[in-house]
C-alpha cells in the first residue's frame, strides 16, 4: 500500500478516520515518497498522535510506538539482554558447560573455553528488542511513532538522530544491524523544548494548529456520528470563541469531542448558556478558566 | 520553478531565515512530486523544509507572501502597457543619474519589474554579514551592509518623484498617479524584503487580548517600567528561557564530550560486578566554560536590569565555571555567598537588604573601582570574563580609567552592559564614552531580548 498523490493521501487518511488539511496531506505524502521522518509540532490534543495512527491504518502497516519521557535511554528504546533467560539457560545447560571446561588445565584456560562459547548467549535469542530495534528489524515495513520527543533528554535526541540518519544500530556483541525496511517515522512534540537543528534538518516539519471551524466540524461529525447537525455547528463556533479567550489551557480537539459526548448524554439539542455552564468541566481543566467561560457564557453561545 | 525557489531562498536568507543547503536540495527533490498548479501544495513543501519551528513559520509566511504574491503578480491596472513604458523610462533615467551606483541600479531594475539584481544584492549582504560575524555581539556585518541599500531606496524614491514632476506635461495626470502608486508599492516591497518585519519571537508569550498596550512581546518591555504582574510574567518567561538554554548547552556538551574509554574507571566499577565491566565509563572532556565576575551597579534604575541578569546567570550556574558577583553604589561588596546559600530569588532579595553597603550614597564608579582593585583584584585572571552592568553615571567623580584598563589587561574579556536606552548613553554625567573605548564589548541591556541574546552568546 502506498499513496499515489496528495489528493489520494487525503482521502486515505479520511477513510482511516482522520480529517486533515491539504498541508498535512502534502507533508505526509512527501514523507511517504522520500522516506524522511516527519516532525509534528503543535499544542496538546490537536491530533498529532492520531495522525501517526491514521497513517499506519491507511498504509496498512503496523504502528510501533516509542513514548518518550525524561530519563528514557538507549536500553529502553533499543534492546535489553534478557538476563533472566540467560541465567535460566546456563542452569539448564550446566552439564554441557562442565563438559566444555573439563579439558581445561587451570582457571584461565577454563575462562577461555567459556569465552569461546559466549556467542551462544549473546545472540538475538536472548535479546529483548525495544521499539526502535523492532521498527527497523521488522519483516514488514512499519510506522514508527516517536511520541512527545521533546520530553526526552538531549542525549537521547542525539542518539535518535543517529538511528534515523543511518537506519542502522550497532550492538557491541552482535555487530551492526541494518534496517530491513525504512520505517515511516513520525516524531511528535509539544514544544516543551526546541529540538536540535540537526534533527530538524533531517525531518520534514509540520505544525498542527487548532483547527478552523470547517475542519473541526468535519472531525466532530466523523467522530461523533450521532450528533445533530445544528448542535455540532453551534459547538464548534462556541469552541472557536472560547479559544480566543485568555485561558491558561486552551481546549483542544479532544475537549471538543468530550464536550460533544457530554452534550449528547445530557440530551441537549441546542446550545444555551445554561448548557455551557453545566458541561464546563469537560472544556476547562483549570478553575479560573472555567470561571471565565461561565462569566461569558452568553457571548460564547452568541446569545445577545 | 527551480530558479524561483532559489531566488526565494536567497531572499529568505537575507532576511535571516536559516535554511541549509541540504534543505534546499530536499525541497527541490520534492517539488516534482506535488501538483505545481495547486499553490497550497507547493507552499506546504517549502514550509515543511524551510520553516522548522513555529517562530520561523511566521517569518516564512511573511516572506512567502511578499515574494510570491506582492512581487510576482503584477498590478491589476487597466493600462499595463503604458505603465511598463513609463516604468522603463524611469528606470533608464535613474540609471543615468548615477551610473556607477550598483544599489541604485538594482533598485531601478526592481521597480521596473526585474528583481534578480536586487535579490542578488540581498544575498550578498547576507553572505557578507555571515563572514564578518565573529564572536559575541559583532553580528553587525549584515546590518551595516544594509544601510547603503536603505539610502539608495530613499534616493530612488526622491528621483522617481523628481522624474514625474519633470515630465508633468508629457504624462496624463491619471497615468502619472497610477505610475506613482505602482512604483511606491514596488519600493515598499523592496524595503520590506530588506528589513524583515519583526515578529514576536517567543511562542511562549501569549498575546493579552484585552490590553492593546501589551502588543509588544514581554521580551521588548524595558526592565525599569514593569508592572508587578509583568514582573511575574517576565520571571516565568525567564524560567522557560533558562530551561531552553540549559538544554542547548547540554546538547552541545553531550555531542562533544563523548570521549575515549576510561579504562581505569571502567575496571574499578567492574569490581562491583564480580569483575564484569557492566558499566563502561567514557572519559569526558569538559568543554571550556566561562568563569565570570559580575559587577552590578545597584543604584536606582540599573538595579531593575541587574537583578534579572543575576537571576539568569545564577539559574544557569552549572553552565559556567564559577560566577562571582559584586554589587556597588559607591562602596563595593561581594554577594557570591548569598547565591551559594540561598535560592536565586531569595538571594536577590538579600542583596538589597544584607550586602552591607550604603544605598543612599551617591554613585561613584571611581571609588568602587579603587576598592575593587584593593580587595578583590585576585578574582580577575586570564580565565575570567568580567561583566559590568551599569549606566556609567558617576556624578562627575574621577572615572579611574586606569583601573578599568588594568582590569581589561588582566582578564579574558571585559564586557559592559548598559541598561539605559542608547540615546542617553553619552549625556550628562555618563562616562560611557570613556569606558567604552577600553572594554572589549559594550552592549545595551534594557530588556529581556537583549539580555537573553547576551547570555546566549556568553554560554555558547
Ligand atoms: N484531524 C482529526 N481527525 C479526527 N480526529 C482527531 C483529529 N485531530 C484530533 N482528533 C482526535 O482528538 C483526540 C486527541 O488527539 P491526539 O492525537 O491524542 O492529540 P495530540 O497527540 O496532538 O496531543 C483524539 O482522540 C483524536 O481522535
Ligand atoms: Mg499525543
Amino acid at each position: 500500500m502506498s499513496f499515489s498523490s496528495v489528493a489520494d493521501t487525503r482521502t486515505a487518511l479520511e477513510t482511516a478516520g482522520y480529517i486533515c488539511t491539504r498541508e498535512i496531506a502534502t507533508v505526509v505524502f512527501l514523507a511517504a515518497c522520500t522516506q524522511k521522518p516527519v516532525l509534528v509540532e503543535g499544542p496538546a490534543g490537536v491530533g498529532k498522535t492520531e495522525l501517526a495512527k491514521a497513517v499506519s491504518h491507511s498504509l496498512n502497516r503496523q504502528m510501533i510506538r516509542l513514548q518518550c519521557y525524561e530519563g528514557l535511554d538507549e536500553a529502553k528504546a533499543l534492546y535489553e539482554w534478557e538476563y533472566a533467560k540467560q541465567l535460566l539457560y546456563t542452569q539448564i545447560v550446566k552439564d554441557k558447560i562442565s563438559e566444555v571446561v573439563s579439558g581445561a588445565a587451570n582457571l584461565p584456560d577454563a575462562v577461555d573455553c567459556i569465552a569461546g562459547q559466549e556467542d551462544a548467549f549473546f545472540s538475538e535469542r536472548f535479546m529483548l528488542p525495544r521499539p526502535l530495534l523492532k521498527a527497523i528489524r521488522s519483516d514488514a515495513p512499519v510506522v514508527l511513532l516517536v511520541d512527545e520527543v521533546d520530553k526526552s533528554d538531549p542525549e537521547f535526541e542525539a542518539f535518535l538522530l543517529e538511528v534515523l540518519s543511518d537506519h542502522q544500530v550497532t550492538i557491541p556483541e552482535l555487530g551492526t544491524l541494518k534496517a530491513v525496511h525504512i520505517p515511516f517515522v513520525v516524531l511528535t512534540s509539544n514544544s516543551y523544548r526546541d529540538m536540535s537543528d540537526a534533527l530538524k534538518r533531517r525531518c520534514l516539519h509540520l505544525y498542527i494548529d487548532y483547527p478552523d471551524v470547517q475542519t473541526e466540524l468535519a472531525i466532530v461529525r466523523k467522530k461523533v456520528p450521532g450528533i445533530a447537525d445544528g448542535l455540532a455547528r453551534q459547538m464548534v463556533d462556541a469552541m472557536a470563541r472560547i479559544r480566543r479567550m485568555d485561558l491558561k489551557k486552551i481546549p483542544s480537539i479532544s475537549e471538543t469531542l468530550d464536550w460533544a459526548h457530554a452534550l449528547i448524554a445530557l440530551q441537549v439539542e441546542t446550545l444555551s448558556p445554561q448548557a455551557v455552564a453545566d458541561t464546563l468541566n469537560v472544556i476547562c481543566k483549570h478553575r479560573e478558566d472555567a470561571r471565565q467561560v461561565r462569566d461569558q457564557a452568553r457571548q460564547v453561545v452568541n446569545f445577545s | 520553478m527551480i530558479d524561483l525557489i532559489l531566488q526565494f531562498v536567497a531572499c529568505a536568507r537575507a532576511a535571516d531565515l536559516r535554511i541549509s543547503t541540504a534543505e534546499v536540495l530536499d525541497c527541490l527533490a520534492q517539488i516534482p512530486l506535488v501538483d505545481l498548479l495547486d499553490e497550497r501544495q507547493v507552499n506546504a513543501v517549502m514550509r515543511a523544509n524551510f520553516a522548522k519551528s513555529r517562530r520561523e513559520q511566521h517569518r516564512f509566511d511573511h516572506l512567502y507572501h511578499l515574494f510570491f504574491h506582492e512581487l510576482q503578480v503584477d498590478e491589476d491596472v487597466a493600462d499595463a502597457g503604458s505603465l511598463a513604458i513609463h516604468s522603463d523610462a524611469i528606470r533608464d533615467s535613474l540609471k543615468a543619474v548615477e551610473g556607477s551606483h550598483p544599489e541604485l541600479a538594482a533598485i531601478s531594475d526592481f521597480i521596473a519589474g526585474d528583481p534578480s539584481a536586487y535579490l542578488q544584492l540581498l544575498r550578498e549582504i547576507q553572505t557578507d554579514g555571515d563572514s564578518r560575524r565573529q564572536g559575541p555581539g559583532s553580528n553587525l556585518g549584515a546590518l551595516v551592509r544594509r544601510f547603503p541599500v536603505l539610502r539608495a531606496l530613499d534616493r530612488a524614491a526622491e528621483l522617481v518623484d523628481r522624474f514625474l514632476a519633470g515630465h508633468r506635461d508629457e504624462i496624463h495626470w491619471e497615468t502619472r498617479q497610477q505610475v506613482q502608486r505602482h512604483l511606491k508599492r514596488r519600493m515598499a516591497v523592496a524595503r520590506n524584503l530588506l528589513t524583515r518585519e519583526e515578529v514576536p519571537d517567543t511562542p511562549l508569550i501569549r498575546k493579552q487580548p484585552t490590553g492593546d498596550e501589551r502588543k509588544k512581546g514581554i521580551g521588548d518591555l524595558a526592565f525599569n517600567a514593569l508592572s508587578p504582574s509583568e514582573v511575574i510574567r517576565l520571571r516565568e518567561t525567564i524560567a522557560s528561557l533558562v530551561r531552553k538554554l540549559k538544554d542547548t548547552a547540554d546538547l552541545r556538551y553531550a555531542a562533544r564530550s563523548r570521549g575515549i574509554l576510561d579504562a581505569k574507571k571502567t575496571l574499578r566499577r567492574a569490581a562491583r560486578y564480580q569483575g564484569v565491566p557492566v558499566e563502561i565509563v567514557f572519559r569526558k572532556k569538559p568543554p571550556r566554560k566561562a568563569r565570570l565576575v559580575v559587577l552590578c551597579d545597584i543604584s536606582g534604575s540599573v538595579w531593575s536590569s541587574a537583578r534579572f541578569m543575576l537571576n539568569m546567570l545564577y539559574s544557569l550556574q552549572e553552565c559556567f565555571d564559577r560566577v562571582r558577583s559584586f554589587v556597588f553604589v559607591a562602596e563595593v561588596a561581594e554577594v557570591t555567598r548569598f547565591f551559594e546559600n540561598h535560592t536565586v530569588d531569595r538571594a536577590i532579595e538579600k542583596v538589597l537588604t544584607e550586602a552591607g553597603i550604603d544605598y543612599s550614597a551617591s554613585t561613584d564608579y571611581g571609588l568602587m573601582l579603587r576598592q575593587f582593585r584593593r580587595l578583590h583584584m585576585d578574582a580577575v585572571n586570564k580565565k575570567t570574563t568580567v561583566i559590568v552592568i551599569g549606566d556609567g553615571r558617576s556624578n562627575y567623580a574621577n572615572p579611574e580609567v586606569r583601573i578599568v584598563e588594568e582590569i581589561r589587561s588582566r582578564c579574558r574579556r571585559l564586557i559592559w552592559l548598559n541598561p539605559e536606552t542608547e540615546q542617553f548613553w553619552y549625556t550628562g554625567d555618563s562616562e560611557m564614552r570613556t569606558y567604552q573605548s577600553i572594554c572589549n564589548e559594550v552592549r545595551p541591556c534594557g530588556n529581556l531580548n537583549q539580555l537573553s541574546a547576551f547570555i546566549k552568546d556568553l554560554m555558547l
